[in-house]
């Protein structure tokens, strides 16, 4: 056989070859892609890159695999797309594991191709994007397929901190390949087609005998449910590729950068008159936080992360007068509000994300506590809840704290507060900011009165009332100075919106050290 | 047959719905007195009630069951 000869016979030839590598896996295991509601991973890449903005690398990458008759079959690009276009305009690295060929199993090429973006991603300092849709390692290839897989986890924990890692499950993702996105700062799962686990229903059958299917293994509602691994659940590729731009417009390249600003035409001077009214009278009346911080921020710009895992907890990104913030708070409509190992897990890594990525921490407080009882003392919640006060005195963005109603106890001290490092602390009148709740207090710093009350029950309300009357404020913490100012709720969204422009400069010290001990 | 359980442990103030509602998600189908706090219980998928095991009063463990729905 001879090659081509001509010019135009070489230029034919490019263009045969591309047309074969984009084919993929070919037409019939395209339509059983589409068939499950799917998309190709050519196609997911043009839903998520701006258009025609797309460039390709590494199009005619083949494995080098000889054993078990895999010398017969190659396919160009060896089952992942890879390489960098835009969204809204700004550069992305990205690959996009198709599952149309060898069902997107990784072989060593497949992970050096994987690596060659993820290096670039950290040298152009620009985010680094993962669709997964893979059966696993590509069992031919042997070791070499879990020696690819080490080297994408290194590059993953390499990047960490220096540019964002958004991961997109959008099929099966198990075994070793799960650590790659479990790395990466946000996993996003496709509802009823992606699913990720350390071992699968064929082992769980064989090792305890329990018949289970992927999804309640891992598919994408436990992940974001019960786990907590996910932060994203998306109805189809498509929304949840839209989510993926939605959430890189929050986020800057790099850690060198700040987020990218966006003109609001919601004035940065609103106030809103309906909050001075928002916080029920009764101390036991929960209310949604959620909706609080919706009027306090740009108009639609409130974009939840977690949102079905640990409810009592609320993280999220959004715009203050254009600039992006990561928003903290706890949320009475669930549990209380109070903090337990879920709600800590999830807070303290929110908080990290932000400050490793210059996002100014917007903390808000309505907690009564940590969570009593033994199921969480031993799951361990004293390192779990330490993760937050971790995270906290760590930041070095911006943080500005506005506490609602309750900040009880070593709750208190964790949610962001003066102690912590927060820079502007603000408070609400209907605060109730003290070491513990009347109740309690009074049974023990009165204990002696009480028994000696004649009518015990009437003592006991009217030094309740007392108690919470001159301690259970937020004056006691404002002529401390723990508080900077008690501010009219409606005054919310000027106030933080003026501290957040204030300290956009914010610079601070930390002593020389390797790294800190995170309690992990 | 689907559950609802409370999500923590705590007293039970006020059951919202008798058997045979339709509920939606987000409804309201108790509530719940925990750390000094009164919690809606709210519903996670639709559905029907079709027994309810608790009572205004009882104190209930996290995770059990305050009603099953068909």
């Amino acid at each position: 056989m001879t090659g081509p000869q001509t010019t135009q016979e070489k230029i034919e030839e490019l263009r045969k070859r591309t047309e074969a590598a984009l084919l993929g896996g070919g037409e019939k295991r395209i339509a059983a892609q589409h068939e499950k509601g799917k998309m190709t991973a050519r196609e997911r890449i043009e839903a998520l890159c701006d258009e025609d903005s797309f460039e390709e690398f590494d199009r005619f990458v083949v494995h080098r695999c000889t054993e078990f008759g895999m010398d017969e079959q190659k396919i160009p690009g060896d089952g992942v797309v890879t390489g960098y276009g835009t969204v809204e305009g700004r550069p992305v690295f990205l690959f996009s594991q198709d599952f149309t060929v060898f069902g997107g199993s990784l072989s060593g090429p497949f992970g050096e191709k994987v690596c060659k973006v993820m290096d670039l991603a950290v040298k152009a300092g620009a985010p680094i994007i993962g669709l997964n849709d893979s059966g696993g390692a590509r069992i031919q290839e042997g070791v070499i397929s879990l020696g690819s897989y080490g080297e994408i986890f290194r590059r993953n924990v390499l990047a960490s901190g220096v540019v964002p890692q958004i991961s997109a499950i959008m099929g099966p993702c198990a075994g070793g390949a799960v650590y790659s996105p479990a790395i990466t700062d946000f996993i996003f799962m496709v509802d009823q087609t992606s699913y990720m686990h350390i071992t699968g229903p064929q082992v769980i059958k064989t090792v305890t005998g329990e018949e289970v299917t992927s999804e309640i293994v891992g598919g994408a509602k436990i992940h974001n449910q019960k786990s907590g691994v996910a932060q994203f659940i998306c109805k189809s590729d498509k929304e949840c590729l839209k989510d993926v731009r939605k959430l890189l417009g929050y986020l800057p390249q790099n850690w060198e950068q700040k987020p990218p600003e966006k003109l609001s035409a919601d004035s940065s001077e609103r106030t809103n008159e309906e909050l001075n009214s928002y916080i029920p009278d009764n101390p036991k009346s929960p209310y949604d936080m959620k909706k609080l911080i919706k009027t306090v921020v740009d108009l639609n710009s409130f974009f939840e992360v977690a949102k079905h895992f640990a409810k009592n907890m609320i993280t999220a990104f959004a715009r203050m007068g254009g600039m992006s913030v990561g928003i903290v708070a706890n949320n009475p409509m669930f549990m209380a509000g109070c903090l337990d190992i879920d709600a800590s897990r999830k807070c303290a890594r929110f908080v990290r994300f932000c400050d490793a990525f210059n996002i100014p921490v917007v903390t808000f407080v309505d907690v009564p506590g940590f969570l009593p009882g033994i199921q969480q003392e031993y799951g361990g919640i004293i390192t779990h809840g330490s993760k937050v006060i971790y995270a906290y005195c760590e930041a070095t963005v911006p943080l500005i704290t506005v506490i609602t109603r309750k900040a009880y106890g070593g709750a208190y001290d964790v949610m962001g507060s003066k102690h912590h490092g927060a820079d502007v602390n603000f408070a609400y009148p209907t605060a109730e900011i003290a070491v513990m709740g009347p109740e309690g207090a009074v049974n023990i710093v009165f204990r002696n009165e009480l028994k000696q009350a004649a009518d015990k029950k009437k003592t006991y309300q009217e030094l309740v009332d007392q108690y919470r009357a001159r301690i259970a404020s937020p004056y006691r913490a404002a002529e401390l100075g723990y508080i900077d100012e008690i501010i009219m709720p409606t005054d919310t969204r000027r106030k933080v919106i003026r501290a957040l422009t204030a300290l956009k400069h914010k610079r601070t010290w930390r002593p020389v050290r390797r790294h800190g001990n995170v309690p992990l | 047959m689907k559950a609802i359980v409370a999500p923590m442990g705590g007293k039970v103030v006020k059951i919202s719905v008798k058997p045979g509602d339709s509920i939606a998600e987000d409804d309201e189908v108790a509530v719940l007195e925990a750390m000094k706090m009164e919690m809606p219980i709210l519903c996670e998928d639709d559905g029907t009630v079709a027994e309810i095991k608790v009572a205004p009063g009882d104190t209930v463990e996290a995770e059990q069951v305050l009603m099953v729905l068909s």
